[in-house]
């Protein structure tokens, strides 16, 4: 025991903020793998508008770390065209809400080129994507397209909720032949937590319990994944344990996990920063509806966005589920009777 | 604290390089966001450039007259680890906050 102890303190954990994990996970991919390419806006020469390609472009060259015209479809297409040719793109839309010029060549092309060609052109890409909101900046800056991109066949989808995710998973999604879309949760970027540097890859696939308890399962990923441990130290005020499951993968969605935590607790809350309508939650709660029916004590409960598009900077406290909006879901779904 | 260079943005269509006119900052300096920093001066026209960042500035690249080339650098800003980047600002972490209490009577069976 001790020598453990004395082990752990000679090797503290790096702490680490997001932006500086996402940053050394870049590095360690192009320095590993002379396949993998960098680009987007600005994240050459300015290394990222949140600096997370910082200094890559110095210390790689402009060949393999390299500015892009502000043309999201011509971003796509050049990743596509560089997998078709053997390279790792890493490519990067500056935010979520730019996603949407590119949605064409995501959709018609790098999700099914592997399946269009009989898997002669696998589509090795990772495309990071700064997502969701919280960070007060205008239109187009705050958006989740987790339910858009889960819905289209042959990609996968995936957000970290902490620096150690973080760095991990990016190096799992880089590794992979298929394309991964890396939804980066913007508004946590710079929130410092210890970096074990090695993981092994077997526990970065499905979920995670973020915290165990036993009376409800608050479900999330990315962002709201630390908003849910709040809500969940300050319910345990109130004698309610809940548990925390962290999807992290968003496409696949780990059902086996899901189901386990629910079959627990029981009872479901689904907690996201996207519209509720067809968004992830609604997948969520027919899975759980599926698996847990039999055990479940109340319907599934969303506290997520509403149906508009996404608030200006004032009003964002407003949209993005907050600790109380969580907390009456909570309610509802403990004080639910059958019958 | 982070070194963040700014070059000089090409100010026309296709402008190859602009001559310094007047720094408006100095060394030492803290500049804000959208705080003019510097007055150029191109083939076309004379125009003062607003700092794309908050930052202390830690070199002017080049003296009143100088020709400065499109992408080298004009400006150099030191900022802090925690500075949001160039666009929104960094989310305060306040201690939650609730006003809703939660009461159950959990039927344990």
């Amino acid at each position: 025991m001790s020598d453990v102890l004395e082990r752990i303190q000679e090797t503290p954990l790096l702490q680490l903020s997001m932006q500086q994990a996402i940053n050394r996970a870049l590095g360690e991919i192009l320095e590993a793998d002379d396949r993998a390419l960098i680009f987007g806006e600005d994240v050459g020469v300015l290394g990222g508008v949140f600096r997370v390609t910082d200094g890559l472009q110095q210390r790689f060259g402009a060949n393999r770390v390299f500015d892009t015209p502000l043309a999201e479809s011509g971003i796509l297409g050049t990743a596509i065209g560089l997998a078709m040719a053997g390279f790792h793109p890493i490519p990067e839309v500056q935010f979520d809400g730019f996603a949407y010029p590119a949605v064409n060549q995501i959709i018609t092309q790098l999700a099914r080129m592997n399946y269009r060609s009989r898997g002669t052109l696998p589509m090795p890409v990772t495309l990071r994507v700064p997502s969701f909101g919280g960070i007060r900046a205008p239109e187009h800056h705050g958006e989740s397209l987790e339910s858009l991109f889960a819905h289209v066949p042959g990609l996968k989808v995936v957000s970290p909720a902490n620096p150690q995710q973080a760095y991990h998973l990016l190096k799992h999604a880089a590794s992979m032949p298929d394309p991964v879309i890396f939804m980066e949760p913007k508004a946590r970027y710079w929130n410092k937590a210890g970096v074990d540097l090695t993981e092994n890859s077997a526990s970065l696939e499905g979920a995670v319990i973020a915290r165990p308890g036993t009376h409800a399962t608050l479900i999330a990923w990315g962002g709201m994944v630390s908003r849910c441990l709040q809500v969940a130290e300050l319910a345990a005020e109130d004698g309610i344990e809940l548990e925390v499951l962290d999807l992290r993968w968003l496409k696949p969605i780990d059902e086996a996990q899901l189901a386990a935590s629910v079959s627990r607790t029981r009872r479901a809350i689904v907690v996201h920063e996207g519209p509720r309508t067809i968004g992830l939650g609604a997948e969520v709660a027919a899975l759980v509806s599926q698996s847990c029916f039999d055990t479940l004590r109340a319907p599934v409960e969303r506290v997520t966005g509403f149906d508009v598009p996404y608030p200006s900077g004032d009003l964002e406290d407003e949209y993005i589920p907050n600790i109380d909006r969580i907390l009456f879901g909570v309610q509802r779904v403990l004080e639910y009777r059958r019958g | 604290m982070a070194e963040i260079s700014f070059p000089l943005p090409d100010l026309g269509e296709g402008l190859l390089e602009a001559t310094v006119l007047e720094w408006l900052v100095k060394v030492g300096d803290q500049v804000e966001r959208n705080q003019p920093f510097v007055e150029v001066e191109t083939t076309k026209s004379s125009v003062e450039l607003p700092s794309p960042i908050a930052g202390i500035v830690l070199t002017l690249h080049g003296e009143p007259g100088d020709v400065v080339l499109v992408d080298t650098p004009l400006i150099t800003f030191a900022v802090a680890d925690d500075s949001a980047g160039i666009v929104g600002t960094v989310p305060q972490e306040a201690a939650p906050k609730r006003r809703v209490r939660l009461s159950a009577v959990l039927d344990e069976d």
